[in-house]
């Protein structure tokens, strides 16, 4: 064998299975699901028939993919801004106490890591209704009369999805942010105080600008991961009540395992494609990680 | 010295309570799932809750381990796991040699096709496969389940090893060539071994992400005997009556290896932390 058919072997034989998995079990299903969005397809009915754009002339004109998009773009903005709020307060706090850090670190790694299931169940046993250990502290402490329906009210569920999705994910912000403010030289804070600035005008003139980048990586990454979520919601709420926490991943769902229509699931999933195919290029034209790999060697 | 004036007292302690708050609210959920899971039922629903107690019970977890079909999806929730681990490992390591070590154009499409399929909804992968799984009656199968999980961490860890695989020196292996080594003894003696943390954090990615699993598992696996935790937990809260200690201690059980993973192996969590955003 020669040189140069060893080496394409090599590269052949190192980089094949990665591809070929990726190409099979994630490029692949996507691209059925769009091609599947022309067609009419049920469970029922193994035929597909083309039908152009009806499924998204269907859909577009059902207020119900409108809702879901809008609470979509609520719990999105909501968790995300949660997030970065507790990322931020939780950050600059550890950041003073330095002690003891690597215990406190890991108190705050533990929320992002476990599972979906997890966070819901006990949310759901911490917030229940009848004996849940919230209302109670709640009731005696006189703030409310009666014990809230955290989960299943109409005014309630979403914003009670919204902090779940922040205590869970908010320590992913906690620890970029921590990285990031301990590696801002102390010296532009020494230079910020010789010239008189307070401690406000300290975050906002030193902290903040240093910080910027990191909260926008936060913002479009969560934003695009929360903005597909379907576990967490789904797990505590089913959509409910009456649709009150219906995200999009919510009703495309319905739509293929409750209508059983799998082509207007798949519009439903391609519309969302779309929308977050904006969020991506919008990471990867800011950021372009794809630095962080040499690829021209 | 000057007393202290109370707008002083507040720039002290004010941050350090309010830390104290911060500290409470992360730490709260896990304590409460803890103390519930060992609070006896007969106790568990009696208000006023306490918040100490000590006429604590492992009766919520025999219930749980010989009462319920737990151990079942115990065991389902393992072997996908293990699979995912092997699946993942062999190719991730593959393609971050095979991508650091030689030039081939492409790279940067790679590069990019793998970061954006990171980023794909679940939901739009979990409809088609449901149906290209039920045509190749693959649905309710491990190796379904196993593929599924792959598309969800094989992204990261293509990405993992690539970065890992450009700290590791091409001269560490070509000292190995010019005494005599072939390509494949030189990545299995001395790259391989050289590799190993990067190898260790692809095996807990997907392990991790195989455990947290729900969304696939749950669309996938619709027979009973192949739930995997998530799912098989997820129905026992739609009963009428639940019996909250018991799915505490549940809980507890599936975030043991979260708990491990975060005690014991920390470093090679934030390499991947890092990566994945």
């Amino acid at each position: 064998m020669s040189a140069r058919s060893e080496r394409n072997a090599w590269v052949l034989g190192t980089t094949a299975p990665a591809l070929v998995f990726l190409a099979v079990i994630a490029y692949l299903p996507i691209a059925y699901a769009i091609a599947l969005s022309f067609f009419k397809k049920t469970a029922f009915n193994p035929a597909m028939t083309w039908v152009g754009l009806d499924n998204y002339r269907y859909i577009l004109e059902e207020p119900d993919l409108w809702r879901a998009f809008w609470r979509s773009l609520v719990f999105t903005l909501g968790a995300v801004g949660l997030q970065l709020v507790w990322g931020l307060v939780s950050a600059l706090l550890l950041n003073r106490a330095l002690r003891g850090l690597t215990v406190v670190r890991s108190l705050f790694v533990l929320p992002y890591l476990l599972p979906s299931i997890v966070v819901a169940l006990v949310f759901q046993w911490l917030l229940s209704q009848e004996y849940g250990v919230v209302n109670q502290i709640l009731m005696q402490t006189g703030v409310v009369t009666r014990p809230i329906n955290f989960f299943g009210g109409l005014g309630t569920a979403m914003w009670s999805v919204i902090g779940m999705a922040g205590w869970q994910y908010g320590s992913f912000a906690t620890l970029l942010i921590l990285a990031r403010l301990q590696a801002i030289n102390p010296k532009l804070y020494e230079a910020a105080r010789v010239s008189g600035a307070g401690p406000l005008r300290c975050f906002f003139d030193v902290t903040l600008p240093n910080l910027r980048t990191t909260l926008i990586v936060i913002a479009l990454l969560r934003g695009i991961w929360m903005f597909n979520k379907f576990d967490s919601i789904w797990l505590v709420t089913h959509g409910g009540p009456l649709k009150a926490t219906e995200t999009l991943p919510i009703y495309a769902y319905r739509l293929a395992f409750e209508d059983f229509d799998f082509g207007l699931a798949a519009a439903a999933c391609t519309v969302m494609f779309l929308v977050l195919l904006v969020g991506a290029l919008v990471y990867f034209k800011l950021f372009d990680p794809t630095r962080e790999i040499e690829v021209g060697r | 010295m000057r007393a202290p004036t109370a707008s002083s007292k507040l720039a002290r302690y004010g941050p350090l309570a309010l830390l104290l708050v911060v500290l409470v609210i992360v730490a709260f959920p896990f304590y409460w799932m803890l103390l519930s899971s060992f609070t006896p039922r007969e106790v568990l629903f009696r208000p006023p809750y306490r918040f100490f107690r000590l006429d604590l019970s492992l009766g919520n977890y025999r219930e749980l381990l010989f009462a319920t079909e737990f151990l079942v999806y115990l065991r389902n929730s393992l072997i996908a796991a293990a699979g995912a681990i092997v699946l993942n490992v062999v190719a991730a390591t593959l393609a971050g040699y095979g991508l650091t070590r030689f030039a081939f154009p492409a790279k940067k499409g790679f590069a990019f096709g793998t970061l954006f399929s990171y980023m794909f909804p679940p939901m739009l992968m979990a409809i088609p496969l449901y149906i290209l799984f039920s045509a190749l009656r693959m649905r309710n199968t491990f190796t379904g389940l196993i593929l599924a999980h792959m598309a969800i961490s094989l992204p990261l860890n293509i990405w993992l090893m690539w970065q890992y695989f450009q700290i590791v020196p091409a001269s560490l292996e070509e000292a190995a060539w010019v005494s005599g080594a072939s390509r494949l003894r030189a990545l299995r003696q001395v790259i391989l071994p050289s590799a190993k943390p990067g190898i260790v954090s692809v095996a807990i990615f997907s392990f991790a992400l195989s455990w947290n699993d729900f969304t696939f598992a749950f669309i996938l696996q619709t027979d009973r005997a192949m739930f995997t935790l998530p799912v098989g937990l997820a129905i026992f809260v739609e009963q009428t009556a639940v019996h909250w200690g018991m799915v505490m201690a549940a809980a507890v059980l599936v975030s043991v290896p979260t708990f491990l993973l975060v005690f014991f192996l920390q470093r090679y969590l934030l390499s991947g932390l890092r990566v994945s955003g």
